[in-house]
């Protein structure tokens, strides 16, 4: 190693420390930009809460799909109140804990509570942020990388960023007015991340049992949660090692033992087991072909019903397979592999909408120093612009003026998806290469001396 | 002197006083006699079904029954004609506009005033059956429409080609017993009839009338399970034949009868046996709660009118006589006829909506918000508690 480099690790461990201590000021320091932001938030939200958009918005398919309609929560609870089981009839498909919540939300306050999953979700952002840093510095990087490592100046302004790019993210104040739960499963989402990131398994687990209580696809966020864990408590991630396993058999039994009890605690709400075929197998059997941003409408509205299993199966499998892959390439990284999974998740599930898009969004911030990486921003922020551009457009043109029909809605959902997958594959490409270069340095030679140029395979 | 003129006075007046009670009782009798039967309208639908020129005997037997069903009383506003095809106006009839129902043009059925409601591709099953149920659109004329209610007799006639258990509709498809019945028992939950003659000439067409099971129900057909209706006699001139069997000798038959005879159904049964039908002509009245030999032919073909002109008012006040029961024990347990119970309209407008508030049960609350502190202490401590309180 370099004198530089012995210079360059000791300020970083100096800054690391100072800034553990710091974190606290950094916090109060960032209060103000941050109050700013809330209530220029809160303010969008309630004027257009007021404004005859909401009814509007609240019935856009791209905005609520039939697992996180607020219509159908109070449809749902009114079914409640005549005595009916609320699960008969396809109409509601949250889960019992939900019911618990709303029962006492629905009447009143429920702008106030629409808002605080916003919130909820920008706090924890924004402490994940601040903690996140520590993950990224590393002191074995060669001298020329400096300019690819992260100054703590930069670094400063993420945590606002990101709340930033979560709070005024047209997909979210679309998603808080339309009043739909994705804001609430995001919510909980973040507050599983920032637990893990905080280093509480406990926490963590029962918060990624919630998660996967409430939709079945933060599953797949068990092995980026169990990775981090592993590299904080400087386990290694080899299966032969019995650490590993004791480790690995911890956290799975607190993650399966919490999601065994708030089922249990969910049959109890109501004494019956209606709440599995309704909300996990609404999930997974895909019956409801209602058009939104997702893949899954247009392939099973027009499947002979002979193959319709074969090809749920597909589908569905294809929202977990990339888990392994991911893990492999990416276990020394589970928060960028986080990242992935929540981006995979958004954009394979069963009935995704732009909540769900606005919750891996909200991560770019975070790793803005892939920037010069990234070799298709542009041609993604085009194709996403456009496509939520043209959503209502086509919609309307389909379903209203009838001189449309659902292949192009189908086109621009395919579109958008492509445009998301784009999005991440080009994050994980310009992560991957940052890597290399940090491993390898920035100003590639090759044997005879001229720039050599790098490509993925 | 005085007694016998007085006694002679007292017996005069009571004369007098007597004859018009004497003769208030005969109209009060009659009274009772005149709502006894039952029914105050008459109500026909006829319906062909077969389509295609060689099927010229099914629109002949229809135009017959038609003929004499007029003729004994029924107007066309309650007749209901349902023919699948026109043969009297038909490019192969060589004697247009006549539709003959006896070889050598004997007897024209067509006549000059034949009003048909249901005309070729109209008639199909659903709209058949639209017009017994009466569910039919709004903008259907009253032409269309059986507007009968539950006083009303009915008579139904069904020719075409049928089988065991259905009846052809234009070639094309096919109405079955069971909807048939369910029909007639669609009909009976709305009161839309009071007594209803079900008559099928058709092969088969027993099976039509096996599935029935609402009451007040009559039925004829002009063949067993099994066997065939046969026609009965080609014109030459024509080229087809011209009826069928059965229904030419119910139309024989039908022309013996006036407004005024008092054939009865026993008669009717014995239309066309064997040995001139060739098929065994079956019957149905175990659904039926009147004696069929007292029931008059014309209180289905015809549309008599019970008219009593009488100048004097009466006063009903003796119950009206009922029906005149059909001896020996009936299977079927009929109780007497009543509306359904109204909506209880009332208790619903005035009342306020009953906020049944569901609660989450306390052992869901109790165990959710323990895991809740349990998870709250383990995670940051109990010695926190200090710094809090």
């Amino acid at each position: 190693k370099t004198v530089c480099d012995l210079n360059l690790s000791s300020v970083l461990m100096n800054s690391n420390l100072v800034h553990r201590a710091d974190s606290f000021f950094l916090a109060t320091k960032m209060a103000a930009p941050l109050t700013l932001l809330l209530i220029v938030a809160v303010t969008i939200r309630a004027v257009l809460f007021r404004s005859s958009w909401a009814e509007l918005i609240s019935e856009r398919v791209e905005v609520v799909s039939p697992l996180n309609a607020w219509k159908r929560v109070v449809e749902g609870l009114a079914l409640l109140d005549l005595g009916v089981s609320p699960y008969s009839g396809d109409v509601f498909h949250e889960t019992p804990f939900m019911i618990y919540l709303f029962h006492f939300v629905v009447d009143y306050a429920e702008i106030v509570f629409m808002v605080s999953p916003d919130l909820v979700f920008c706090l924890s952002r924004f402490l994940t942020s601040l903690k996140q840093k520590y993950a990224l510095e590393s002191d074995r990087y060669p001298a020329d990388c400096l300019e690819l490592l992260r100054s703590p100046k930069e670094m400063f302004y993420i945590p606002l960023k990101v709340a930033m790019f979560y709070l005024l993210n047209p997909f979210t104040i679309l998603s808080c007015v339309a009043k739909s739960t994705c804001g609430l499963n995001n919510a909980i989402i973040a507050l599983f991340i920032l637990c893990t990131l905080k280093g509480s398994a406990l926490l963590s687990g029962i918060l990624l049992a919630l998660a996967t209580y409430q939709s079945i696809y933060p599953l797949t966020l068990f092995a980026p949660a169990l990775l981090f864990f592993l590299q904080r408590l400087y386990i290694p991630v080899n299966l032969r090692r019995s650490s590993f396993w004791f480790f690995t058999l911890q956290y799975a039994f607190i993650y399966v033992g919490s999601l065994v009890v708030i089922t249990g605690l969910s049959f109890f709400l109501l004494g019956s087991w209606d709440f599995i075929p309704s909300v996990y197998g609404f999930i997974f059997s895909v019956p409801d072909l209602t058009p939104n941003i997702g893949l899954f409408w247009y392939f099973f509205a027009e499947m002979f019903e002979h193959f319709r299993l074969f090809f749920i199966c597909v589908f569905q499998i294809n929202v977990f397979f990339y888990t392994i892959p991911l893990s492999i390439k990416l276990k020394e990284h589970p928060v960028f592999l986080i990242f992935m999974q929540i981006a995979i998740i958004s954009i394979f599930k069963s009935y995704p909408t732009v909540g769900d898009v606005a919750l891996y969004m909200a991560f770019l911030p975070a790793w803005s120093h892939l920037y010069r990486f990234l070799r298709n921003i542009f041609l993604v922020s085009c194709v996403l612009l456009a496509c939520s551009a043209l959503f209502p457009v086509l919609w309307h043109l389909w379903i209203y003026a009838g001189s449309a029909n659902s292949n192009f809605y189908y086109a621009i959902t395919l579109l958008f998806n492509f445009g998301q997958i784009l999005l991440v594959s080009d994050y994980f490409y310009a992560y991957l290469r940052r890597e290399h270069h940090l491993t390898h340095g920035l100003y590639l030679k090759k044997k005879d001396g001229t720039e050599a140029t790098l490509v993925l395979k | 002197m005085n007694y016998c003129n007085l006694i002679t006075i007292f017996a005069f007046i009571n004369l007098l006083v007597s004859i018009p009670h004497g003769y208030s009782n005969y109209v009060e009798t009659k009274a009772g006699q005149f709502f006894s039967s039952g029914h105050t309208n008459n109500w026909a639908v006829l319906v062909c079904t077969s389509r295609f020129w060689f099927n010229y005997r099914h629109v002949a037997n229809t135009l017959s029954v038609y003929r004499s069903v007029k003729r004994l009383g029924i107007p066309d506003s309650h007749i209901v004609l349902m023919l699948a095809d026109d043969m009297a106006c038909n490019y192969r009839n060589p004697k247009p506009a006549t539709v003959f129902s006896h070889k050598n043009m004997e007897l024209n059925v067509y006549g000059d005033d034949v009003e048909v409601d249901y005309r070729g591709y109209e008639v199909t099953v659903e709209n058949f059956l639209r017009v017994l149920t009466g569910r039919l659109p709004p903008s259907t004329p009253r032409s269309k429409r059986l507007l009968s209610d539950d006083r009303s007799n009915i008579l139904i006639y069904l020719t075409g080609h049928g089988g065991n258990g259905f009846l052809k509709f234009q070639d094309s498809e096919e109405i079955s017993n069971m909807e048939l019945a369910d029909a007639f028992e669609q009909m009976w939950q709305k009161r839309r009839y009071n007594e209803l003659l079900f008559i099928i000439d058709t092969c088969q067409g027993a099976s039509m009338y096996e599935r029935f099971y609402s009451p007040n129900l009559m039925a004829l057909a002009s063949s067993q399970v099994g066997e065939d209706s046969l026609s009965h006699q080609p014109d030459l001139g024509i080229g087809v034949h011209l009826m069928d069997k059965y229904t030419f000798y119910l139309l024989e038959f039908l022309e013996e009868v006036h407004p005024a005879s008092q054939a009865n159904m026993n008669d009717l049964f014995k239309v066309c046996p064997q040995s001139q039908c060739v098929s065994t002509p079956g019957h149905r009245t175990d659904l039926f709660q009147r004696d069929p030999g007292s029931v008059l032919i014309t209180d289905f073909f015809g549309s008599v009118r019970k008219v009593e002109i009488t100048k004097d008012t009466i006063n009903l006040t003796s119950p009206v006589e009922p029906p005149i029961k059909r001896s020996g024990s009936s299977d079927i347990q009929i109780e007497s006829l009543t509306y359904v119970d109204q909506l209880p309209v009332a208790e619903i407008i005035h009342q306020k909506p009953k906020q049944k508030d569901w609660h989450p049960p306390d052992g869901f609350i109790l165990g959710l918000w323990t895991l809740i502190l349990l998870v709250f202490f383990q995670t940051y401590g109990i010695k926190h508690l200090k710094h809090i309180f």
